[in-house]
């Protein structure tokens, strides 16, 4: 690169250039800076954060223990034991995921035949220690963010 | 048909799919397609049992110069016939035949057990319609206990009538039905007789194509999908059934039959079925021990195989005595006769329990629950084990509880020796794989490996040599017996210890003359029988 001698160009044209910048700014802000936590970033409805548990009417959780979660997740990060309920209802007696190892591809929920599995819109997940990332089927259960929306290539509103 | 004519074409050559197969006059076209490698399709025809109602409408393939679809199971091949099971016909049959299975199935794979096994699911995924068209409500029935192991859901059943066949047939004990007709047919006990009882109920759960009979005990435990197959013999009696361990989590979760027309055919019994748990018990010796000053040290092995042969050298001139359990290979006994016969000799002793009865499969001669409750007393006798004790494996340990020589006890759970049992003994080796309250008093405690976390072979109550394989990981330290006692038996007298299953199976032919040269490629997955010379009780 060839570069003026020194002492023989003026900076004062650049500089001045800069400042104009600056004060456009000053003047019409282009604001990318959130206030979080007051202010939060939208997220997009395809959004894949922590895992949520849907549950039925009467409290049970919607998963029957089939097993292709566990199946089809790459980082097998699932724990799964299926059991009997007292009505004869097949259920996860053990249900837990490492939020760690998930690598949040969101197969889980694309897999699951009934729905009860789902990644959600959440990426506030900070904890005191690291045991406290295995969720299990109650922390599953309790969590109250919305679901991520599955890409559906019929429907333009998700793409 | 006149004699002339069938001996001159005792073979008809038929093109199944464009491909040419010769078989033997009257086979059916299902069996000639199989010996070209084409599968025909098929829910009510079952290899192991005779009937062939070909009811169930899945094996209709096309027949040429014939106007209607033949079901294969029940049609014999002709000359020159022209056969084909992909035709646009059979297709579109087959599709149709699907999409009727389905009106009133509860399509619930996702709670179903048989699920990853099933073949109304393999079928239909293959060549099913991809939507259903149905909109009438689909009739339901629930579930219903069969008694014994075995659970029916009736939605979920095809109609194949297999199970009411194996229990008519096979077990001759006709304790199924079909009733009702139409949609609402459905399978079902006597009055409340159910299949309680019944020794051969639980092959109905292997043989029923869908989820209709499932397992109580395996009921929810484990994804078909998730177990691994391995070929293995049946531990629970000396029929020696060729069976397949499913196992997952390094646990075994069920045994299902393998076929082997010489030996079970396609069955085995409820007794044998249903006595896995031990081989996943957590009770198990995982490090080798040496007695120091009264109380037992955890050593390595090399440390405790070079103390144990110091010991044994020592001790052997007041005599030797092993007790074994027939639940061990050929090869560990084998071994523990090596081990004997190092030390200058000694008597060879085994224990096994003994049923009041044998319960024979009336459908199939030559498959029974056999009296010995242990699968390899056969091979026990074969390598010179004498049978001590009663029927239930107990008693006749006074002369061991006082022997004074070298003391070695290989895989028998001791239930029945008193606290001092072993205290006489100069040199006591008990290797097990389970702990033992008896072993408190051994100088060397070894832990070995069972039968389903090593290699090796049975001897049948007929003579049959038949091959397992490790299907477990063993825990801890935990090595095959022939292993640790081929190596002091080296240790003893300077020969070199075979280092591989198939290696100290070979040496049994220095000590069995009949099974001289016999070799695990010769004995095969499905067992080669004895030479016919070696004779012996048969129990």
């Amino acid at each position: 690169m060839t570069r003026p001698e020194p002492g023989r160009a003026s900076y004062v044209r650049a500089a001045l250039k800069g400042m104009a910048l600056t004060f456009r700014h000053l003047v019409n802000p282009h604001k990318v800076t959130y206030q979080y936590p007051e202010e939060r970033y939208p997220l997009s409805p395809r959004w894949r954060g922590t895992h949520r548990m849907e549950v039925h009417a009467d409290g049970r959780p919607k998963c029957v223990a089939c097993g292709l979660c566990p199946t089809v997740c790459p980082a097998n990060c699932i724990r799964l034991v299926g059991g009997e309920d007292d009505n004869g209802n097949r259920y996860p007696i053990v249900y837990e995921i490492d939020e760690f190892r998930c690598i949040f591809c969101g197969m889980c929920q694309e897999v699951c035949p009934v729905e009860a599995i789902h990644v959600g819109q959440h990426y506030e997940n900070a904890e005191y220690s690291r045991d406290r990332f295995v969720y299990d089927l109650d922390r599953l259960m309790a969590q109250d963010h919305p679901v991520t929306h599955l890409w559906d290539p019929s429907d333009p509103r998700t793409e | 048909m006149s004699e002339t004519e069938t001996k001159a074409t005792d073979t008809v050559r038929c093109t199944i799919d464009g491909r040419e197969v010769v078989v033997p006059r009257g086979t059916t076209i299902l069996h000639a397609a199989e010996k070209v490698g084409v599968k025909v399709p098929h829910y009510c025809y079952h290899p192991g049992i005779p009937s062939r109602p070909a009811m169930c409408r899945m094996c209709l393939v096309e027949v040429e110069k014939m106007p209607k679809l033949q079901p294969a199971c029940v049609t014999p091949v002709q000359d020159g016939q022209v056969v084909r099971t992909e035709g646009a016909n059979a297709r579109r049959m087959r599709q149709a035949v699907l999409e009727f299975y389905l009106l009133n199935h509860p399509l619930d794979c996702p709670v179903c057990d048989q699920s990853g096994e099933c073949k109304l699911q393999d079928y239909v995924f293959a060549e099913g319609r991809k939507h259903g068209r149905g909109t009438e409500p689909k009739r339901v029935f629930g579930r219903d206990d069969f008694g014994g192991d075995v659970l029916f859901y009736g939605d979920r059943c095809v109609m194949c009538t297999r199970c009411v066949r194996f229990m008519n047939e096979i077990a001759e004990d006709p304790r199924l039905c079909v009733v009702e007709r139409g949609d609402r047919s459905i399978i079902d006990t006597f009055f409340e007789e159910g299949l309680a009882g019944s020794p051969w109920a639980g092959n109905i759960v292997d043989i029923c194509p869908v989820g209709a009979l499932v397992s109580k005990d395996f009921l929810h435990k484990q994804r078909a999908w998730d177990l691994d197959h391995t070929p293995s013999i049946c531990p629970n009696c000396s029929q020696g059934c060729n069976i397949q361990l499913h196992v997952r989590d390094n646990a075994v979760q069920r045994l299902r039959p393998r076929p082997n027309l010489d030996v079970n055919g396609y069955w085995m019994c409820d007794y044998g079925r249903q006595r896995y748990e031990w081989m996943n018990s957590g009770e198990r010796i995982e490090a080798a021990m040496v007695r120091e000053s009264g109380r037992a040290k955890a050593v390595g092995w090399p440390e405790a195989l070079a103390r144990a042969a110091e010991a044994l050298r020592g001790a052997a001139a007041a005599g030797v005595v092993a007790l074994a359990s027939p639940f061990h290979s050929n090869e560990d006994l084998a071994a523990t006769a090596a081990l004997v016969g190092a030390l200058g000799g000694g008597s060879l002793l085994y224990r096994s329990e003994l049923a009041a009865n044998e319960v024979r499969c009336p459908g199939y001669p030559g498959l029974a629950r056999r009296r010995e409750l242990a699968p390899n007393g056969r091979g026990a006798e074969l390598l010179g084990f004498r049978r001590v004790g009663d029927e239930h494996a107990s008693g006749d340990l006074e002369e061991l509880t006082t022997h004074g020589g070298v003391l070695i006890v290989l895989g028998d759970p001791l239930l029945d020796a008193d606290a001092s049992f072993g205290t006489g003994a100069q040199a006591f080796l008990y290797a097990n794989p389970h702990t033992s309250a008896a072993a408190r008093h051994a100088h060397f405690v070894l832990p070995v490996t069972t039968f389903a976390e090593a290699e090796g072979t049975f001897t049948n109550f007929a003579g049959r040599l038949q091959r397992f394989w490790p299907g477990l990981a063993a825990p801890g330290m935990a090595r095959p017996a022939w292993q640790a006692l081929w190596a002091i038996a080296a240790a003893l007298t300077g020969q070199i210890a075979p280092t591989t299953a198939a290696e100290a199976f070979r040496r049994i032919g220095r000590q069995v003359a009949e099974l001289e040269g016999l070799t695990y490629e010769q004995i095969g997955p499905t067992g080669a029988p004895l030479p016919a010379s070696v004779s012996g009780s048969v129990r």
